[in-house]
């Protein structure tokens, strides 16, 4: 069988694996959540409403209904696509989930520009010159991202960059005195569409210190990695044959050792992303970024179902997809993989 | 040497970057001149049926206007309502004139209808229906005259007409949301209208047509943040220009008191609406005893928990209704007094190598009471060793209410915030029981809060309360607070102002009767 045969194969069985795993992921929160303790109609109404209101809510909600029948309501909705409303105030989840995903996904992906940057920069530069002074000193840089506890590192910055310089704002997504600008929710893409320049300079001037943040504790990941791989292929035999030849040093970097150690940099990138969608909660409590998991802890904390089931089912989609699209772009660039 | 110089360089490096990026965007100030507040907590609804958080209330309070309101004195003052309500010899009906040429947002007319219109939409759909149980029908007998029939005579139904639940709403805006909730919108009477609205955001700005006078800015914007930190640091560093006390912790709330001593901002405080206490379950096998009940009010150091906890910003409370409410001169429930907690302890067997192990609940993600629990304990360590000791385990608040019924917990730190500022509103939700067996409650308010509490004298004076007026409804509620005091089955620690703090450039921020801030009054000038 050819390469790209079996990639085929190995393509579409990953794609049909997939909506098992969703309903997989579904299953379980829809029968975790209702084992965990609290009420929504509790998280709703306090504790003060009398019986009859409680039970009134409790039918409206369909929460009175059996446990199969919740169930299979909620697959059947899953199916046809919707992903049902929010108990607390009936907002369809699709609108609710649309509005704070695209903040996470730019805070994503501004994170992962700053984090691969970074990265790529500590690691190149210490593969230049080992054991030297700028190697020690991203080594260290490298393990003290890793260690660093994320909310110890934001409050750190935001006090240091915000509240003792001024220089940006404290936390939120926009300007509280400008009109966000409509469209996409991607508050930069929609200001340069907007041709608004207060706009992107408000979103951007916002995003920089969550992104930032971010990026920083994230860039170790790239960097170790980057340095541990350069630094093994930078001994291989056919380095070591093009050094021979004398082929210059910055050639043999960039055109030889480089492009095959940042492999691992790509797939560690996607799966990042992915996990970054849903992940950055301390970030996003930390700065007040409206991001999807600030808006997954909040309804987890309501007890609000439908908006946790539906969050979590967006967010393993998008993970199944990005580490298939990680998978399938090494394949197709690195000639060796075989599935 | 060279490493550290190396690294200076880098930060060096690092930071003109950052300082070029905020200068570049020093650019995005515009001439906004509204006012930028701030608190923490999304608002998820806009809709007067089913708003029950604080921050909801608030804005629906600068967007529409209630029957009543209570000004700073705790007197009933008219707003949309013409004059004083007009109750019946039977106490069954209550006639309410309305004032005329007042418009709705929308440009429709305020009228009895409109208002019948809201009160029995809430009836129908409104998620606290309790609060509106004593009302059996709403009619507009004239244009301007509104007819409330109540179920059964209640005093109270003054302080409810006050209640943000029941602001009027146009009926040709919500025709067709009768029956459903409209989350995003608000179309009232108020001094402001909605311009946007997201959970995160909201601005609201000056309603021309308002009936009652001038506004004295040119809008408001409220803002989200998540922590009270960022709150902190929000309205410290301009970001915004008045900052919500609720959910700011007790910490930040006392850095901010210094810095309006020290002039650097202004604090506004309003009238002590939510008070903290302790319930215990009176049904179970540690706390079935009376005395050790007792013993437990004498233990507990309110002065010193409330100064070392809360720097002294959460007053000490020995009653269940705020002090302001004025229905007690002296407080019911007794001083800190360890010897009496010891007589007691004793009488009830405890203390000959004996000790009572007490496991106290508090909610997890509320930091004030984690400390409350934590400083009990240590007191309660250095008091009464010999006798008694707590033990403690930290729940969310979510499962905390849905187990509080169950009779989960022998000891639980909660809080109360009347839905309106009238003793009524603390007592009925505190102690109300609707079936009694000895002194167990089986059914009602004693069981949805944890205590299981009840006494039949004690229920007769709050329903006799209800049939009364002025003096004798106080001293019937005096009474209530008494027996109540005497069940042992709550221990008050503390109650708690709203508080507000804006920038220098700022006008002083005041409330009404309320605890709602008067936004309409601050006016914007320069630094």
């Amino acid at each position: 069988m050819n390469r790209s045969r079996s990639l085929l194969r190995y393509s579409i069985t990953r794609l049909l694996l997939a909506p098992v795993m969703l309903w997989l992921i579904s299953t379980l929160v829809f029968l975790l959540l209702r084992v965990a303790p609290g009420d929504p109609v509790d998280a709703i109404l306090g504790i003060r409403a009398d019986y009859a209101a409680r039970e009134a809510l409790r039918i409206k909600l369909g929460l009175d209904a059996s446990l199969v029948n919740q169930y299979l309501k909620y697959l059947n909705c899953l199916i046809h696509g919707d992903l049902g409303e929010s108990l607390n105030n009936q907002e369809p989840v699709r609108e609710l989930i649309a509005h704070t995903l695209p903040a996470s996904i730019e805070l994503g992906v501004v994170a992962i520009i700053f984090a691969i940057t970074i990265g790529l920069a500590v690691g190149f530069t210490g593969i230049a010159r080992p054991e030297g002074k700028t190697d020690l000193l991203g080594r260290l840089f490298g393990i003290g991202t890793y260690a660093l506890p994320p909310f110890w590192a934001a409050m750190l910055i935001q006090m240091f960059f915000a509240v003792m310089l001024g220089w940006l704002p404290v936390g939120g997504r926009f300007p509280p005195n400008l009109i966000e600008p409509e469209g996409s929710g991607f508050l930069i893409i929609d200001s340069i569409k907007d041709g608004n320049l207060q706009a992107l300079i408000g979103s951007i001037r916002h995003i920089i210190l969550p992104a930032s943040t971010l990026g920083i504790l994230l860039s170790g990941i790239f960097s170790r990695s980057l340095r541990l791989n350069l630094s093994k292929i930078l001994n291989k035999n056919y380095i070591q044959a093009a050094r021979s030849r004398g082929i210059k040093e910055n050639e043999i970097i960039f055109k030889h050792a480089l492009p095959n150690a940042l492999l691992p940099v790509l797939t560690i990138a996607g799966l990042t992303i992915a996990s970054l969608i849903g992940g950055a909660l301390l970030i996003e409590i930390t700065f007040s970024w409206p991001g999807i998991a600030l808006g997954l802890q909040e309804a987890i904390s309501q007890r609000d179902y439908p908006i946790v089931q539906g969050i979590v089912v967006i967010i393993s989609s998008l993970v199944v997809i990005i580490s298939l699209l990680v998978d399938l772009a090494i394949a197709f660039i690195d000639p060796r993989i075989s599935y | 040497m060279n490493l550290v110089g190396y690294l200076l360089k880098l930060v060096f490096k690092f930071s003109a970057v950052i300082l070029l990026l905020s200068q570049f965007s020093c650019a995005t100030k515009s001439n906004f001149k509204g006012i930028i507040v701030a608190s923490k907590g999304k608002i998820e609804s806009l809709d007067p049926a089913q708003a029950t958080k604080l921050l909801a209330l608030q804005l629906i309070s600068s967007l529409g206007d209630t029957l009543y309101r209570i000004d700073s004195q705790g007197l009933l003052v008219p707003m949309l309502a013409k004059d004083e309500p007009e109750i019946s010899k039977d106490g069954l009906s209550i006639s309410i004139p309305l004032r005329d040429n007042i418009f709705f947002h929308d440009g429709t007319k305020f009228n009895a209808e409109a208002m019948a219109f809201s009160i029995r939409r809430f009836k129908r759909i409104g998620n606290l229906t309790y609060i509106t149980k004593s009302i059996s029908s709403v009619d507009a007998k004239e244009e301007f005259l509104l007819r409330i029939n109540l179920s059964k005579p209640s005093s109270s139904i003054k302080g409810l007409l006050t209640s943000i639940n029941l602001t009027p709403i146009s009926p040709n805006s919500y025709s067709k949301y009768k029956d459903k909730f409209l989350i995003n919108n608000f179309i009232g009477t108020g001094p402001y209208k909605l311009k946007t609205y997201s959970a995160e955001r909201q601005t609201i700005e000056p309603f021309e047509n308002y009936w009652g006078g001038e506004v004295k800015n040119s809008g408001i914007t409220f803002v989200n943040f998540t922590n009270s930190t960022s709150l902190f640091s929000a309205i410290k560093t301009g970001q915004v220009d008045v900052l919500l006390s609720n959910s700011v912790e007790d910490v930040h709330s006392f850095a901010l008191k210094n810095l309006s001593q020290r002039n650097l901002l202004v604090q506004g405080e309003g009238p002590p609406m939510e008070i903290g206490y302790i319930a215990f379950r009176t049904n179970s096998d540690i706390l079935k005893n009376k005395n050790i009940r007792k013993a437990l009010l004498f233990s507990l150091d309110r002065d010193l928990i409330s100064k070392q906890v809360s720097y002294g910003l959460r007053e000490p409370l020995k009653s269940i209704t705020p002090p302001f409410l004025g229905i007690n001169n002296n407080s019911p429930w007794p001083d800190y007094n360890v010897e009496a907690a010891f007589k007691l302890f004793k009488e009830a067997g405890l203390c000959n190598n004996k000790k009572l192990t007490l496991p106290l609940t508090f909610r997890s993600n509320v930091p004030s009471d984690k400390l409350l629990a934590l400083k009990w304990q240590q007191q309660v360590n250095r008091d009464l060793s010999n006798c008694l000791e707590i033990s403690l385990n930290g729940v969310e608040s979510t499962t905390i209410y849905k187990q509080l019924s169950e009779g989960v917990f022998e000891a639980v730190i909660l809080d109360w915030t009347g839905d309106y500022p009238d003793p009524y509103a603390y007592l009925a939700p505190l102690l109300d029981c609707i079936k009694i067996k000895g002194e167990v409650c089986v059914d009602g308010e004693a069981v949805t809060g944890g205590t299981f509490w009840a006494n039949e004298a004690l229920q007769e004076s709050l329903l006799r309360s209800e049939l009364l007026i002025e003096e004798e409804r106080l001293q019937e509620l005096r009474k209530v607070e008494k027996l109540a005091a005497e069940g042992a089955a709550l221990l008050p620690i503390w109650h708690l102002k709203p508080r507000v703090w804006t920038r220098n450039n700022l006008s002083k921020p005041e409330f009404d009767g309320s605890g709602r801030l008067l936004l309409k009054k601050i006016i914007k000038g320069n630094e």
